[in-house]
């Protein structure tokens, strides 16, 4: 055994002064104990406890505090469920400590004490309890407005739960995608009979169950029981079609049974999340007990029927010294035979069904007596309730089915509006004997599989519902939601104060939105209400069940990243060369290589290489690409000669600018469309919505390339020269191949590789797109042979530069959420005289009203201040305009910017005043064109 | 103020007073029989209804007004948003609005005499990448030259804010800054929708849960009144203050919307001990998160692609998100989601909403909040009951009316509201 640091040395463990003798069920393995600390305190258990099942063995009894009054609490259900069992284990919050397996070494503490569990300040609320009635944070602190920090830090310190860390060793999360003929969820006697008549059919079955066992109720019943559960439980295993995993759950089921499972258990992985697209789900998930509404009935020591069985069945834990029942149903009758078995003294047993109740439970820490409704007084240390159950439809309701109350039964049950693979089978349905749940398992599971194409299919039969006493509030009052500390006063109170529906009542007390969800509240909380408002349980009907079924670790549902960076073939080339990394979306990219500046003046003077590999690639096929490009763009493209580029810009429909690029024609249907980096993936998205919902009759097919090509930019006055050395097949000369064409040629020896001659950099360009494969080889042949002219990379920063000089705009940086062609100098583009264009009525009006903004070229007066980029341009405190772009120009040897300014202002030589970031002003003047740097273009067109 | 018999005024002493004598407090707002005929009839008791309505009373004396809805009070977007309040737009039209409905915010507890519990603790927008740097800055710059505090803050700032927030360079989406606007900040939802639905009806405004508009009487191009489950209602002013189904409810009118209804998920998780005390958004992760006073932490994303009036939950976002939230916080992988669900918005061309007169007298629109309606409800009230009482459209909503749809006067908040919360 492993001892934990932490354990105090000086106190030796607690005996385990509650356990059985061996019980027939249990899970236990005394030959392996395990040693924990609970509290700070050594503490001892078996391999096969639960946290919860070992402290009750060593006879521990208050196992937290409440959220608002801090009450003791202690096990309630001895389940998944229970709202008194929510421990910190380690640095993981919220563990449900009565369903989670101890392991040894475990440090468990409890939540919501101070200073200790024992001795709890915040439990002086309880003496106020009657002020702090549900919602009264609404009736007070409203004045003054300036305090309310101070009460919502004290509030905010009752907040319940357990710690987060703020620094974790990160856990290994995964998915898997699967695809079963039938998910069963729920292994209990119905789940069981419906996987192995669904496996038996020929599907192939995923059977999930929540526990770490198979059997569900099998577990903790008589001899006859236990051998129908292993005679299941071999069938399942001897099964070669059922995947069988336990400690995992049926999270949730969305449209067309995609349903989610948390798997855990795994080695080395923390959880994870199974996205299974299922033909049919069968859920099984028997019932869960409801508890008693009833003063004091959130005493350690009061527990359900289940919890009782589960404790001495399962763990050989004696729950108690003297008992008395409240039993309404067999179960809880059988109940009371094993408390017999086990020792426990039964002080009385009450019958519910002739009319036998309880009035209230009395005790400070614990229970010590229960006051029956004839009167007596009955000494005691546990009070166990079987009054009635809850069927958790959960998952039919997250498939549509509406669930309805049936008097009869004093419960919701599952509507049949279920849809076509959606199927309910066992306790959740109706009531039987457990070979009748068996029975209709098998059932249901044969139906699930024809469902799925397995054997012939027939509606599973009906089951009965035995009729059960209505029960779900003494004569006295209690807690209905134990984890909100919401009792059946708030209730009433809410609804005389008008909040009397499920809805609102929900709403204002907070009953039902605790970590349970409702699985243990919502009926007695409808039930309340009922009383309250004199209207029947199934009119008020209850609140939806929303996803997921079960609480799923944030981590789960992320598995491992499935966002990959992106970066180009390139990339190992820059980081060798000292590349500073520029997070662009998804891609990483040089920004420099040392120094932006010298980059940028070599390319003007000499030759530089840049890496624009994500700039968005679209394959555009087919006879009907020009209506396309006709329709996204706003100039005309009918006339675009064979190894001709085009610049295009795209509107929305709103009119606004989305997009620009280039776009050439490869063949007679084959065209290429470049986009911006950052609009690749959209851009294709607005194609291909263009092309399918109002165009399907054009033949044009799209294929995106932006990472088929590794893309690079030659620029500068020696570009043509150094690629004349290392080009075949393409004649470079000015008249053979000039400005804005596009040529197929081989480069470094790489066939197919195109070659655009276009200039963002406003220098001499080619952009070169070749296979991606061979990316790093045409890169360092451009620079080995070009060594002598002076070839060398630059970044990203550097061509922001560029082309800031030049005047080019950036969709995006310099045109916003509602820029207009027309106003960002591009409205000569724009061609309205065409059959269709995306968001021409919008150009149309804009055409009307005229420019009230315009893009324009500034230059500070003083060229040695860059004013930041959303600097504001103002007249006095009103805004006319703002800084897009702003960089140093080694050029100009001064700072250049693009803005938009008011119309009134964008006359060449007007001055405007910029409002820098730092409140100073400074004047700016307006340039007679957008380009700073050759205005006239003829550094492009050598 | 509301008037109200002292007794029934909420107060720490009236609490004491009553826990002593255990009588319960007056209903929050009564029922009535429906009447067949008031001076206004509003469609929807969310936060914009309800609001028109007690400011209708309050300051205009306008209170034979009825405020009908087809469930319950708040149960539509008002109850199902996540609660962020904030100014800091992008456009000088667009701070100055909802920096009005931020003081009216501030105010709103002691006024209603309902606590809110407004908390402005804060509100952070991440930046990424340079890109989204440059709109923070160009916010910050324009919140400033309106009075609005809002600052560019670095990853060190937001590191002290806070403290699990993965800062460093190394992260998947490296945090390269943030808008920081202290006055943002978070709101209890439902009780804002309560406090006004009490000092409503308080004043003599009728609230009618349960009823159904189901047609809209128009005549002669005036509205007339509406027809509801429970009968027909005349009244010379018709107010549409409904959101997911305003197209649907307008179309009764016969006043056609450019609005497109659009789900928009969220989600919450189990209750932790405080540990986030601003409020985080990341548009370029799709997310905003803040943990409320209970402990839980509260997510929302942007809306879903595709238009729909469904409202169930999808497992994609709940992947999406938890995703996103471990980028920026990667500690709190075992922090359990606890439910999720969805509300509908009705999304504009421009991201603004709809308000104002229509081509039908009398029949007037507070319609087309997308992703944003909850942070301008008092400031829509009290236009829309500024509009109502005196026929005139306020200067503050004069941007928003239907008419710009058709003159192409769109209006600029798409960059600040495509995901920010």
């Amino acid at each position: 055994m492993k001892v934990p640091t932490s354990a105090r040395r000086s106190a030796p463990p607690p005996e385990q002064i509650c356990r059985l003798p061996v019980q027939p069920g249990e899970l236990i393995e005394r030959g392996q104990p395990l040693s924990f600390t609970w509290n700070g305190r050594a503490h001892t258990g078996y391999e096969g406890d639960t946290i919860a099942s070992a402290l009750a063995g060593s006879g521990v009894r208050i196992f937290s505090r409440s959220f608002k009054y801090h009450r003791p609490r202690g096990i309630l259900t001895a389940s998944g469920l229970d709202p008194g069992c929510t421990m910190q284990v380690g640095d993981e919050p919220n563990v449900r400590a009565a369903a989670r397996r101890l392991a040894d070494g475990m440090d468990v503490r409890p939540q919501n004490v101070w200073p200790s569990l024992r001795y709890d300040v915040g439990s002086a609320n309880q003496l106020v309890g009657r002020f702090l009635t549900a919602g009264f944070y609404y009736k007070t602190f409203m004045k003054p407005q300036r305090l309310w920090p101070a009460y919502e830090r004290i509030l905010g310190g009752f907040a319940p739960g357990g710690r987060i860390p703020r620094t974790a060793e990160a856990d290994y999360y995964d998915q898997r995608y699967a695809h079963p003929d039938v998910v069963v969820a729920g292994a209990g006697p119905a789940g069981l009979g419906a996987a192995l008549a669904a496996a038996q059919a020929g599907a192939r079955v995923i059977l999930v169950e929540e526990e770490y066992e198979l059997g569900g109720c099998l577990r903790w019943g008589d001899a006859a029981e236990l051998a129908l559960l292993d005679e299941l439980r071999a069938a399942v295993d001897a099964s070669p079609d059922i995947e069988v995993l336990v400690d995992s759950v049926v999270a949730g089921r969305y449209d067309d049974n995609w349903i989610s499972i948390l798997q855990r258990g795994l080695a080395r992985v923390a959880e994870r999340l199974i996205k299974a697209r299922a033909k049919a789900l069968v859920v099984a998930p028997g019932l869960i007990e409801r508890p008693y509404v009833f003063a004091g009935n959130d005493l350690p020591g009061v527990m359900l029927g289940t919890a009782v069985r589960r404790l001495i069945n399962l763990y050989a834990v004696r729950p108690g010294a003297r008992a008395v029942v409240l039993s309404a149903n067999p179960e809880g009758d059988a109940a009371v035979a094993d408390l017999r078995r086990a020792g426990v003294e039964i002080a009385a047993v009450l019958d519910a069904r002739r009319g036998e109740d309880v009035r209230r439970a009395v005790g400070g820490s614990g229970v010590k007596a229960v006051e029956v409704a004839d009167g007596r007084r009955i000494e005691c240390d546990l009070l166990v309730t079987s009054i009635g159950w809850t069927a958790p439809t959960s998952l039919l309701n997250m498939a549509g089915a509406r669930p309805w109350y049936d008097p009869a039964a004093a419960r919701f049950r599952p509507g049949d509006d279920l849809p076509e693979g959606v199927l309910a089978a066992g306790g959740l349905v109706g009531d039987g004997t457990v070979e009748e749940l068996v029975a209709h398992g098998r059932a249901v599971g044969a139906a699930a599989a024809a469902t799925a194409g397995f054997g012939a299919g027939r509606p599973p039969p009906a089951l009965d519902v035995r009729t059960h006493p209505a029960l779900f509030r003494a004569s006295t009052h209690g807690m209905v939601d134990f984890t909100e500390d919401v009792s059946s006063q708030d209730i009433l109170a809410a609804a005389a104060e008008g909040y009397d529906s499920s809805e609102l009542v929900k709403r204002y007390t907070t009953a039902t939105m605790g970590p349970t969800q409702g699985k243990l509240e919502t009926v007695n909380t409808v039930a309340v209400l009922a009383e309250a408002t004199g209207r029947r349980i199934d009119e008020l009907g209850t609140t939806v069940w929303r996803p997921p079924y079960a609480p799923i670790s944030l981590g789960a549902l992320a598995g491992r990243t499935h966002e990959p960076v992106r970066h180009s073939p390139m990339q190992s080339w820059h980081e060798a060369h000292g590349a500073a990394p520029l997070i662009a979306g998804a891609w990483i990219r040089p920004d420099h290589y040392g120094d932006a500046q010298a980059e940028a003046r070599h390319v003007r003077e000499q030759v530089g290489i840049i890496d624009v590999t994500p700039l968005g690639k679209l394959d555009l096929r087919g006879p009907d690409v020009p209506k396309l490009l006709n329709l996204v763009y706003v100039n005309k493209w009918s006339k675009l000669e064979i190894g001709s580029v085009r610049y295009g810009v795209m509107c929305a429909e709103d009119g606004v600018v989305m997009d620009d690029g280039v776009t050439g024609r490869l063949g007679p249907e084959r065209y290429l469309m470049s986009t911006t980096s950052s609009g690749a993936a959209a851009v294709w998205e607005h194609l291909e919505g263009w092309l399918q919902t109002e165009h399907p009759d054009w033949a044009v097919h799209i294929a995106p390339l932006t990472t088929y090509y590794a893309s690079i930019n030659v620029a500068g006055p020696h570009s043509r020269e150094l690629l004349a050395r290392i080009t075949e097949g393409v004649d470079l000369s000015p008249d053979a191949f000039p400005y804005m064409r596009v040529r197929t040629g081989r480069i470094a020896g790489v066939d197919e590789c195109l070659m655009w001659r276009i200039g963002f950099t406003g220098e001499l360009s080619y952009e070169l797109h070749v296979p991606a494969s061979y990316g790093v080889h045409v890169w360092q042949a451009l620079l080995e042979r070009g060594a002598d002219l002076g070839t060398a990379a630059f970044g990203v920063e550097a061509q922001r530069i560029l082309r800031l000089e030049k005047g080019h705009l950036i969709v995006a940086q310099d045109t916003d959420g509602l820029t207009k062609p027309y106003e960002a100098g591009l409205g000569t583009l724009v061609k309205l005289d065409k059959d269709d264009l995306v968001g021409r009525p919008e150009l149309v009006w804009q055409q009307q009203l005229g420019e009230q903004q315009r893009l324009v070229a500034l230059q500070p007066e003083d060229g040695s201040i860059v004013p930041a980029e959303a600097s504001q341009i103002v007249r006095g405190t009103a805004i006319v305009g703002r800084i897009t772009s702003s960089r140093f120009s080694p050029t100009l040897d001064r700072s250049v910017c693009l803005g938009t300014v008011e119309v009134a202002l964008a006359e060449p030589g007007s001055v405007v005043t910029v409002l820098l970031p730092d409140a100073r002003r400074i004047r700016a003047t307006v340039m007679p064109e957008l380009a700073h740097v050759d205005p006239e273009g003829r550094r492009l067109r050598v | 103020m509301p008037s109200r018999q002292a007794s029934a005024r909420y107060s720490a002493f009236g609490l004491l007073r009553r826990g002593l004598t255990h009588r319960d407090w007056p209903r929050v707002w009564r029922e009535h029989d429906l009447a067949p005929a008031y001076d206004a009839v509003i469609i929807g008791a969310g936060v914009h209804g309800l609001a028109t309505a007690y400011y209708l009373a309050a300051k205009h004396g306008f209170t034979n007004v009825a405020v009908l809805d087809k469930a319950y009070v708040g149960g539509g977007g008002s109850g199902r948003n996540t609660a962020i309040i904030r100014s800091n737009y992008l456009t000088p039209d667009g701070v100055r609005f909802y920096d009005r409905s931020v003081k009216l915010y501030e105010s709103l507890a002691a006024e209603l005499n309902f606590n809110v519990m407004f908390s402005q603790r804060g509100h952070l927008t991440l930046a990424h990448n340079d890109g989204s740097l440059r709109t923070m800055r160009w916010r910050a710059e324009v919140n400033k030259l309106e009075g609005v505090d809002s600052e560019v803050i670095g990853p060190k700032e937001i590191k002290r804010l806070v403290p699990f927030m993965d800062v460093s360079p190394e992260a998947r989406y490296p945090i390269m800054g943030a808008l920081y606007h202290p006055p943002g900040g978070t709101i209890r939802h439902d009780a804002v929708n309560w406090g006004y639905a009490r000092a409503a009806d308080a004043l003599g405004v009728q609230i009618h849960q349960n009823t159904e508009v189901i047609g809209i009487d128009v005549r002669a191009g005036q509205v007339r009144g509406v027809q509801t489950n429970r009968g027909p209602v005349s009244a010379p002013v018709v107010l549409n203050c409904t959101a997911g189904w305003a197209s649907l409810v307008s179309a009764m009118a016969g006043v056609a919307l450019p609005i497109s209804t659009h789900p928009l998920q969220a989600a919450v998780t189990e209750p932790v001990k405080m540990f986030l005390r601003t409020v985080v958004v990341s548009g370029s992760l799709h997310v905003y998160v803040s943990q409320t006073d209970r402990g839980e932490l509260v997510f929302g994303a942007s809306t879903d692609a595709y238009p729909s009036y469904s409202m169930r939950g999808s497992l994609e976002f709940t992947e999406e998100l938890a995703g996103h939230v471990l980028a920026l916080m990667p500690s709190i992988a075992k922090l359990r989601l606890l439910r999720q669900w969805a509300g509908l918005c009705d999304m504009t061309p421009d991201f603004s909403p709809i308000m104002g007169i229509t081509p039908v007298e009398g029949f007037l629109l507070d319609v087309g909040w997308g992703t944003y309606g909850f942070k301008a409800g008092p400031v829509a009230g009290e236009t829309m009951a500024e509009l109502i009482a005196t026929g005139k459209t306020p200067q503050l909503i004069a941007a928003f009316d239907l008419a710009r749809f058709a003159e192409g006067r769109l209006v600029g908040e798409k960059g600040a509201a495509a995901v920010g919360h």
